[in-house]
Parts: structure tokens; sequence; C-alpha cells
């Protein structure tokens, strides 16, 4: 298969073990990205499929050839890093032409190939600058022009918008993605911001201390959570989690939590359940406030309102957690004083097993 | 009553009050900041006594300065000590000398401690490092006494491992010590001996502070060892040389006095004499203080403005500077 394909990577450093075998197919023109918090293995992954680690087990393959042992430069790999990693001393053009100098290309084609890039990143006019006299984003569009001038089979971006304010990370990220629509190279992001793996990815890896907890498109990893994990990391603000104990109702199973209860799914595991331990986990965006009052199922403690325009945050504690949740407000704000709870279509809350995190079958939405 | 008020309203003082003086300034950013000057206060104690108040004596080069009669009551005398120095061809000898003795040893030694750094950073087997680093750096810590008495017993005619070596190629003995032309090869070869080393420690704390990811970008676009000491190395740490470079060249007249001093003689002052050692001669052996004085400031004023020509020339094409 053309593409990257990891099979059971492992990274040791000495003998603490890092990365605990990974398995990864990236397809042809594919954008995946690796997402998790720090200290995950995301970069250290990436940074094996790039060569700049050793790969201590496991097979890697790029476009169908092993290339465990191959050097970086010849595994047709190009690489943007977070600190952007451009030469202070070269300016733009002499930066993007680096690694095509290094390869001793002849002049014309060097020059030919910059000033394409430099036209699709819009540099045109930067090209004599030295690094130091760019700002944030023209600095991480050279990194990114170096990569592209290479025209490489892939591209490996090593978290390349976290030094970048917020609206520059917003824009930028668009560029990403105009930019990988238009060249078409299979690209492996890592990042441990989940709105960059939402917007950017064709299919988000979420990994977790040397794991890989979930993989699937942005919209499988929000509606069906594979675990507590990819629960509490995609989503903003993320899924709310409530510790709560089984009982059989007369319509199916309920929920029973610090003396309130959920109608809950009547899923083929919670049949006969009583007692048993779950987590249930509702996103803040399918909580459904507008009975507001009387006929709430659940009654939460208010805290605090965060009005963002035309929706609002409400954050609230429930059985001692918190508890957030998203809603519209129109332009009514004064309506956000009267909830005092919420209802929940038993559809849209996930099920998770309470000991090992793990969601229980028979859930997915589409 | 009232008329009096009005006019103390109509005081335009009362609103400019809370602007602070720069005096005022100065003293709440001494209380705020006190234990900082407490530390940078022996530094600046010590400039003034040795640094500055010495300062007062350099107008003996301008005066018939005696011992006996002190500096204030010593009559002026004009220029008349540097028109002595000028005519003098010991000293005129000496000011060449001094150049050509640091220009040779700013070319050959100046680049050494960089190679040397750039050699280190290469290497990298970490125990290897450690011994060819301590057995660089050693010659700094040794006194210059002792060093120049390896370097006579090693040039000895009669017992010297140089001459032996010659001896055992079939050559004859050569008096090196004694003849001018080996005078500056010698010294040279011993700065960089002793120095270069040491020196080297800049380089590789400059080396040490090159980003490893333009290493790793380097790794991924395909350059060699060579290719990224070259284009990514060197060009990292110029800064660091030029900053380097304008302290040497400001500093081209200060050969270093005490090692020509151990290791030079009549035979070889045609070569090896140097304006600091003529000011220790007339100066402190024949009691001519205030012509060692005129040449001293004579050398001071050179250095000042090799050091300021060469910061300007260096701010003006390639934006590093001192100051």
């Amino acid at each position: 298969m053309p593409g990257v394909r990891l099979r059971n990577i492992v990274k040791r450093y000495g003998a603490a073990q890092v990365v605990h075998g990974i398995d990864l197919d990236v397809a042809e023109k594919e954008f995946v990205v690796l997402v998790g918090p720090s200290g995950c293995g995301k970069s250290t992954t990436l940074r094996m499929i790039a060569g700049l680690e050793e790969i201590s087990d496991g097979l890697l393959e790029i476009d169908d050839r092993q290339v465990n042992r191959v050097a970086p430069k010849d595994r047709d790999v190009a690489m943007v890093f977070q600190n952007y990693a451009l030469y202070p001393h070269l300016n733009v053009a002499e930066n993007i032409a680096f690694g095509l100098r290094i390869r001793k290309e002849p002049k014309e084609k060097i020059a030919a190939a910059v000033e394409e890039v430099a036209g699709i990143l819009g540099l045109t006019e930067y090209l004599e600058r030295k690094p130091a006299d760019l700002s944030g984003g023209q600095r991480q569009r050279v990194a990114m022009g170096r990569a592209i001038v290479r025209d490489p089979k892939v591209f490996l971006f090593d978290e390349p918008l976290s030094n970048l304010d917020a609206k520059l990370r917003t824009q930028m990220r668009a560029e990403i993605k105009r930019l990988h629509r238009r060249l078409g190279v299979t690209s492996v992001y890592v990042t441990h911001d989940q709105v960059e793996a939402m917007t950017l990815a064709d299919r988000i890896v979420v990994m977790s201390d040397g794991r890989i907890e979930q993989i699937g498109t942005p919209m499988d990893l929000f509606l069906n959570p594979a675990n507590t994990f990819v629960a509490s990391f995609i989503g903003s603000p993320p899924m709310n989690q409530i510790s709560a104990i089984i009982r059989s109702g007369d319509s199916g199973p309920v929920a029973e939590f610090g003396g309130q209860s959920l109608p809950l799914a009547p899923l083929k595991d919670l049949v006969g359940a009583d007692g048993r331990h779950v987590i249930l986990g509702l996103r803040p965006e399918f909580v459904d406030v507008t009975h507001k009052g009387e006929d709430a199922q659940v009654s939460v403690d208010i805290d605090l309102v965060e009005t963002l325009g035309s929706e609002a945050l409400v954050h609230a504690s429930l059985n001692g957690d918190p508890f957030v949740i998203k809603t519209e407000t129109g332009t009514d704000v004064t309506l956000l004083d009267k909830i005092n709870g919420f209802n929940i279509d038993p559809a849209k809350i996930k099920v998770f097993d309470g000991e090992t995190g793990v969601v229980l079958p028979g859930q997915e939405l589409k | 009553m009232a008329e009096l008020d009005r006019t103390a309203e109509a005081e335009p003082a009362t609103y400019t009050i809370n602007q602070p003086t720069r005096m005022e300034r100065i003293i709440d950013h001494l209380k705020a900041d006190w234990q900082i000057y407490l530390l940078l206060a022996p530094t600046v104690i010590w400039m003034l006594l040795f640094l500055y108040k010495p300062m007062y004596g350099l107008q003996i080069a301008f005066k018939d300065y005696s011992v006996f009669r002190g500096i204030a009551a010593s009559p002026w005398v004009g220029f008349e000590h540097f028109e002595t120095l000028f005519t003098n061809d010991q000293f005129i000898r000496a000011i060449r000398n001094t150049v050509t003795i640091s220009a040779l040893g700013l070319f050959f030694g100046f680049p050494v401690p960089i190679l040397l750094a750039l050699m280190f950073n290469e290497v990298l087997s970490q125990t290897y490092k450690k011994v060819t680093q301590t057995i660089v750096y050693l010659p700094h810590f040794i006194s210059s006494v002792i060093i120049a008495g390896i370097v006579i017993t090693a040039f000895s005619p009669s017992a010297g491992i140089v001459n032996s070596l010659l001896n055992w190629l079939g050559l004859d003995s050569i008096y090196f010590l004694t003849r001018p032309e080996w005078f500056r090869p010698i010294f040279i070869g011993t700065g960089i001996w002793q120095e270069a080393g040491f020196s080297s420690i800049v380089y590789l704390a400059a080396i040490s502070g090159v980003s490893p990811t333009l290493y790793e970008s380097a790794v991924v676009d395909g350059a060699s060892r060579w290719q990224m000491m070259w284009k990514i190395t060197l060009p990292s740490i110029l800064p660091t040389i030029i900053i380097m470079l304008i302290i040497r060249i400001g500093n081209i007249l200060e050969v270093s006095f005490e090692m020509i001093i151990l290791l030079y003689q009549p035979a070889t002052y045609e070569t090896a004499d140097v304006v600091n050692t003529f000011i220790y001669r007339q100066g402190l052996q024949g009691g001519q203080y205030d012509l060692a004085a005129a040449a001293g400031l004579f050398n001071a004023v050179v250095a000042f403005i090799l050091v300021m020509s060469a910061n300007s020339i260096s701010k003006r094409f390639s934006r590093t500077s001192l100051w």
C-alpha cells in the first residue's frame, strides 16, 4: 500500500519503553493527525517515521518499502518543526532552497522551485529577508515552504502551530488544510490541540501513554469515543463524565447517581446488570436546558455562566463533580440565570464500563 | 483667605508633582534593587581603585616627572616625551614588533580554538571528548614561568627534544632562542599551545546554543555532518567569532609580555622587543617613568581606536557588535 505503514512500532530508551507497539496505516494523500497529551509518544512516533529516532522494534514502510534502517534523507519525507528550524543566517529564499542545494540540484531548477513555492505561500515579496525580520506566521510559512519545495512523498508536522498566537493559529490551520487539498501529499501531523486535530484531520489517532486509544474520523471520535480517555480529550469543552450505578427501571435500565437518575437506552450489557458501576458520558452540546425548571430530569448547582455570544457555557456541579453545559442563548442571556437542570435523550448518553472506562457495545451514533 | 486659596490652586507645580525627577527615579531604582547593586559594588570599586584612580598618574606622560617632587609638583613638558619616543629607534622597532607578532598571532592563533571547538563538537564518544578537552585545557592552568621553562628546555640546543629530533634526522642543532628569526614562531606557537584549548570553550558554548532542530531539519533535508558543520554550526557561531575578533583586535598591542620577558634576550630583541617590554625596561628598570607612561598612553589610545573601529565596522557589516 502506498503511504505510510507502522507495524508494532516500539521505542525504548534503555529499560524505559515509551511507545508500546503502534499499528497505523496512513493511506496515500491522507491527512492523519496524532493527538494526545504531553508525553504520550506522539512526537516520538513522528520522529521515528522521519528517522530522527531509531525504531527499537517493529516495521516501518513508506510506499511499500521498509525504511527502518534507511537514513532520513533517503526516506523522501519532509518535516516541519514546532520552532520552525529556520537557519537564521540565510534569507527566506536560501532557507527554502536549502534542501535542494544540499542535494546539489541544478541552480535553475532550484530558482524555479523556490519561486513557485513562494508564490503558493505568498512569500514572494519576502524572499530577501532574514528569518529575524519575519513575523511568526511568515516564519511558519517559510518552514512549510522548505518542506514543500522538496516535493516529498510524506509531510511530517511536529506541532507546527504551537508557537503562534490564537488568531494566527486559526489562520494557518486553514492554510495548511488548503495546502493539503492542493498538493495532496500524504501527511502525518502531531498536535496536543484537539481543535487542530478535529479541523485538519481526515483521520485522528488519539494516543496516551505510548499507546493508541482510538483511530477514527473526527466526527467518529466525537460521537463514538471508544473510552473515557478519548471522551475527555476530544470535544471542546470535553464530554462530562458521571459515575453512576445501574438499576432496572420500569421501561429499561436507569442510571443512579447522587440521589438522581437518568433513563438509559436498553443496551444488551445493561439488561439485568443491577448494581453495575458505569460512567455516563454526556456531551455538553447534547444536554438540553430548554425545559428549565420543574420538569428537568436532572438538577444541577450552577456555579458560573460564560456568555460567548450566540452560545453560552454553563459551569455547574453535579454530584460534587464539575459539569458543563453548552447552550444556544439567542440573545436573551437573562434565560441563563433560570437554568437549574437539564434533560437529555437517552440515545445520546454514552455508557462506559466503570472499571475499564471502555464504552459498552451497541451505542454507535451516526 | 479665599483669594489665597485660588492662587494656590493656580500653581502649575501641583500638576507635575507626580512626575518623579530623574534623580528620584534612580533612587527608587536603587531602593528596589539594592541587592543587585550590592553584588555589583565590588567590581565597580575594584575598577575605580585599580583602573580609574591610576589614570590620575597618566599626566606624568606630559611632565618631567620626578619621584621626589611627586606627580602634582613635576613641571609640564607637553609632548616632549612623545617626541623622544618617536625619534627612538628602539620604540619604533617595538611598535613594529608588537604589530607583527600580534598580526601573526591573530592570523595563526585565532582560528585554532574555533577549529578545536568544531572538532570537539563532532566527537561522539563522551569519554574521548572529556580526555582530549582536559588535555588541551591543561596548559592554560600552568603558570607562564613553567610554560617558558618547558619551552626553553624543549628548544635547548644540548638536551632539548627538538634538537635531539633534528640530530636524529642528521641535521645540526639550532640555537632557537638566541636566533631572532625563530623567536616569533616559538612565541606564537607557545601561545597557541597554552591558550587555544581554553579559548575554545567560548565557541563550544556558542555551539551548544545552536538549536538542535536546525540539525534535525538538515538531517531530514539530507545534509552530511560536514555540510552541517559548514552550513549550520559555523554560521551560527559567527556572531561569537566576530565578538571575539573585535576583542582580539582591540588587544592587538597587548601581546602577553610576561611570556616575552621570559623568552627573550638581548640577542632576540630585534624581533622580540614589544611596546610593553620596552615600557617595562624604560620605566621600571631604567626609572624613566614619564617616558614609559607616554609609551603606555600611546598604546592605550591606539587600542581604543582599534576597538572602536572594529566594533563599528562589525556593526555595519554583520549586525554584531559589543555595544
